[in-house]
């Protein structure tokens, strides 16, 4: 998994659900989804959903209890996609 | 402990697709989903019982510290629609709803006894935050109480408990 380019696709799925687009455009690892995206968490669902139909990949209950930021977002696709090879 | 959720019902409408493939899947239990699919206005039983697990993690995340995005864990034991209880992990909230056609309101409590000593806030109250967790300033004391915000859309609900 190229790190960069999935984070630019991230960047893209979390931009119709975020309501602070400057912690998008400032995005690191760190980002919090919920308290620093402003993601209302009944769409955090969506960016999950969003995220398992781009990479074709199924997002388990284990892996979606931890994917509060962006670290562990990139993390779990490259696991699943990791996994799937 | 105190915890609340409120949904602006036609914001929850233009924000979330529901029936969009996989969403209930992700949220809601078999049972829940049952629930779901036999009442009489699904979309609104769904965001009842989205409110009441907000509410229920709100008081479970300020309880064990914990963070996390696990909604099928936080199972509903629906009474009726203003009333049932929530399971988190073993700990049980009890869960009163106000429901009406613009705005779903829930309140979840540790002691099912408490709900007589909720006092709703108003915005214009002094309310601080240590921590991110919001405490109102009582105006006769120095001491200061735990609140429970909820914002979305049009509405805002604030609660706290009287002694």
């Amino acid at each position: 998994m190229n790190k960069e380019q999935t984070l630019q696709e991230l960047k893209s799925i979390i931009k119709p659900y975020t309501q602070n687009q400057e912690a998008l455009e400032i995005l690191t690892e760190d980002t919090d989804f919920i308290n620093d995206l402003k993601i209302n968490s009944a769409n955090l669902v969506d960016v999950i959903l969003d995220i398992e139909e781009k990479y074709n990949i199924v997002i388990d209950n284990e892996s979606m209890e931890r994917m509060v930021n962006v670290k562990a977002a990139l993390e779990i696709i490259d696991t699943k996609l990791a996994s799937k090879s | 402990m105190i915890g609340n959720d409120v949904v602006d019902l036609a914001l929850a409408k233009k924000e979330s697709n529901w029936q969009r493939k996989g969403f209930l899947d992700k949220i809601f239990t078999q049972k829940e989903q049952l629930l779901i699919t036999s009442a009489i206005n699904p979309e609104t039983m769904v965001w009842n019982l989205w409110s009441r697990k907000e509410a229920a993690y709100k008081i479970y995340n300020r309880e064990t510290g914990l963070r996390g995005y696990f909604p099928l864990q936080i199972a509903c034991n629906y009474d009726d629609e203003n009333s049932g209880s929530i399971t988190i992990n073993e700990r049980t909230y009890f869960t009163k709803t106000s429901v009406s056609s613009a705005r779903i309101h829930t309140i979840a409590l540790t002691n099912k006894e408490a709900f007589s000593r909720i006092k709703k806030l108003n915005r214009s109250d002094a309310i601080v935050k240590t921590n991110g967790i919001p405490f109102v300033v009582c105006s006769n004391s120095t001491a200061v109480k735990p609140v429970s915000i909820s914002h979305h859309g049009q509405f805002w609900e604030g609660i706290t408990l009287m002694d």
